[in-house]
């Protein structure tokens, strides 16, 4: 038996760990080196969280979330804020629960002494958390190589199509990541990232979900409570206007009108949520806007049929995701994702321009929204100048799109050698050169 | 100048330090410093708010909102971890967990490295000049190939140069929309810069000229019409105005 604290000197070993840390759920898959061509089905999306429940006095780790039936009042704690692992209490309890201990699932377990980790990170990171990263990562899990990397740059390893693998990055190409935390755009150069036109908007996910929470509450019911349910109901009902044009039509049919000169609601738009109550059902539903049930909401109309809770949303389904395209609608001092994308694009010389123009590709969970791509291209046409191509796409599957990209990249390994960063190497050279190492200045 | 003196008499009492002065008509130095007249105060130049400005109440509310909608963890609700933690291997880890601090802590601590000890750029980089200039301008610079003028010779060394030459019709040529090739240097330049501090990376606001700021109803989400008087906020009727006091109004916030 070798000594405690021998070292073999043979080359990384032959998995990685493939973990994009988002701040709203891990994307996190083991990659063989000898992988042909890992797909999205080889990537688990968990929730990143710890929650607790004050009803049935639970606490879930991270997918223990799956199992749970009750969802109300939910108390939900991130380990990432911004986009940034910030709280390693948590982050760890749930990197264990998911990838070390006996809970974990049988693709994922892994030994971290016999595994190396590519994990992604946001762009514009502080960097003491980076370092605490670093240190977190081989003094307390103890993985045997590791590179951590801005994720979006891993998308430059998508090859173009798909027949051809190839070992080369994409040489231009525009990423916008409009994900829980914020909305970022990132012009990256042959797999390297353009740090001085990266530009972000306060707009994310997690905004737009507290907003609907704010003015559902403020119109409806007190549900400051119900963040799970607010996102559920944002992802079932929420749409991206084409255009402001439109988005001044659909305002003016939600409107109920004035005093003595009320108007029909569009039943169109309109919606009725009907909201789960956690004994019959888990998750609500949407259907058209019946005004003789919301009569009988509020008593003006005898009750008929089986009780059930109503949330009625008019331009709530419009005016949430619109904030993405015009974040001063809630004063935020902010030009919109269009507005954003030529800014970023002006920093660059004209040659660059053209060709990140040619090849954007939207992902992350907002890109979802439907109407979103739409509208994206709809202001931004106008704003390129008519000679350029303007060829944007949303990703396959936009919220496991980066995953796939780092995977790809960890399953060659002549591209992974390069970067992997050993346990020994750390711990002769220290936290300070890893830093410098992986912010490319070496 | 004719000759003023005050006789005394009894319905005048003299006072130190009371004198006449010449009239020289308004003076604003002369006016007090916190006039009450709040009516007039659109009358005097520079007094007024203009039409779309906030009140510092109403703009410490904004902030206050946005914060309140960007937050990520609920430090009122405090969820602990469940299960027995196993221990921190290092000193160095033990204390990284145990850090209770937020993203906003680190932000900040991070702007006051910055601002301690300002990080060497690389002198000359293309990048350097981007990053100063970019808060200054905010309009979008037009591109040199947008603006119509005499059509650019620019040396190209591309395969089809050939069939351009031949191309009679000065519209049908593509040189004008081949943009300049790259600068090696350039381009290291703009690759090998710095990564932005997190604050400089948000995108700037909208140029001043641009349209202007969309106003809901506070209420109802419709079109803001009608400015509450107490408080500022935008409300679509009279029915939403009754809501909007009952409620949200700043006045008495």
């Amino acid at each position: 038996m070798p000594p405690k604290g021998f070292k073999k000197a043979s080359a990384a070993p032959n998995k990685t760990l493939v973990l994009d840390n988002g701040a709203y759920s891990l994307k996190a898959g083991l990659v063989p080196h000898t992988s042909v061509n890992p797909g999205y089905d080889d990537c688990s999306v968990l929730p990143n969280c710890i929650a607790r429940s004050h009803r049935d006095r639970c606490t879930y780790t991270s997918s223990e979330l799956f199992d749970c039936k009750d969802f109300g009042e939910l108390a939900f704690r991130r380990p990432v804020e911004k986009g940034f692992i910030v709280n390693w209490e948590a982050e760890k309890a749930i990197w264990e629960h998911e990838f070390m201990d006996d809970t974990a699932k049988e693709g994922l377990r892994c030994d971290p002494t016999e595994t190396n980790l590519l994990l992604t990170e946001r762009p514009n990171c502080p960097k003491q958390l980076q370092s605490n990263c670093d240190e977190i990562v081989f003094e307390q899990f103890e993985f045997a190589a590791y590179y951590r990397g801005v994720g979006s740059t891993f998308n430059a390893y998508h090859p173009w199509n798909v027949d051809s693998v190839s070992a080369l990055p994409q040489e231009c190409l525009m990423v916008i990541d409009t994900s829980y935390s914020d909305t970022t755009i990132m012009p990256i150069y042959s797999g390297r990232l353009v740090q001085a036109a990266i530009r972000r908007l306060t707009v994310g996910g997690k905004l737009l979900t507290n907003y609907l929470k704010e003015l559902a509450s403020l119109r409806h019911y007190n549900m400051m409570e119900e963040t799970y349910l607010l996102n559920e109901i944002k992802e079932a009902v929420s749409f991206v206007a084409p255009s402001m044009q439109q988005f001044s039509k659909d305002l003016e049919r939600t409107w109920k009108g004035r005093l003595g000169d009320k108007r029909i609601l569009d039943s169109t738009i309109v919606v009725d949520y009907v909201l789960p109550d956690y004994e019959r059902s888990i998750h609500g539903y949407a259907r058209p806007h019946d005004p003789a049930k919301s009569r009988m909401r509020r008593g003006l109309q005898p009750l008929q049929g089986p009780r059930e809770d109503l949330l009625p949303l008019g331009n709530e389904r419009f005016a949430v995701p619109e904030l993405l395209f015009n974040p001063s609608d809630i004063g935020i001092q902010e030009a919109g994702l269009h507005e954003a994308i030529m800014e970023s694009l002006n920093e660059l010389p004209d040659a660059l321009k053209a060709g990140m123009l040619a090849n954007v590709v939207v992902v992350g969970g907002n890109s979802l929204i439907p109407g979103f791509m739409e509208r994206l291209e709809n202001e931004l046409r106008p704003l390129v100048p008519a000679q350029y191509i303007l060829d944007m796409r949303r990703a396959e599957d936009p919220i496991k799109h980066t995953w796939l990209g780092a995977a790809q990249f960890a399953s060659q390994p002549d591209l992974l050698q390069q970067v992997l960063v050993s346990k020994a190497e750390y711990d002769e050279r220290g936290s300070t050169w890893l830093l410098k190492k992986f912010s490319g200045k070496d | 100048m004719p000759h003023v003196e005050v006789l005394p008499n009894s319905a005048s009492a003299a006072a130190p330090g009371w004198h006449y002065v010449v009239d020289t008509g308004y003076d604003p130095s002369k006016v007090a410093f916190n006039p009450k007249d709040r009516k007039r105060v659109a009358a005097r130049p520079g007094g007024a708010r203009g039409e779309n400005e906030l009140s510092a109440r109403q703009q410490t509310a904004i902030a206050r909102r946005i914060a309140e909608l960007d937050r990520d963890n609920d430090m009122k609700q405090v969820v602990t971890v469940p299960g027995k933690q196993a221990p921190a291997k290092t000193q160095n880890a033990r204390r990284i967990i145990q850090y209770q601090r937020q993203i906003k802590h680190w932000l900040d601590e991070e702007e006051a490295l910055l601002q301690q000890a300002p990080p060497p750029r690389p002198t000359a980089a293309g990048a350097r000049t981007g990053q100063t200039t970019r808060r200054q301008s905010t309009m979008p610079q037009t591109p040199a190939e947008g603006t119509p003028g005499p059509a650019q010779h620019i040396p190209t060394h591309i395969g089809f140069h050939g069939d351009a030459e031949n191309d009679v019709d000065p519209l049908l040529s593509i040189q004008s929309s081949i943009p300049p090739p790259l600068k090696p240097a350039e381009l290291e330049a703009l690759l090998s810069a710095p990564p932005l501090s997190y604050a400089e990376s948000h995108a700037s606001p909208r140029a001043p000229g641009g349209p202007r700021q969309r106003q809901f109803c506070d209420n109802c989400g419709y079109w803001g019409k009608i400015k509450c008087l107490k408080c500022g906020a935008r409300v679509c009727g009279l029915e939403c105005k009754d809501a909007h006091e009952a409620t949200r109004c700043l006045k008495w916030a």
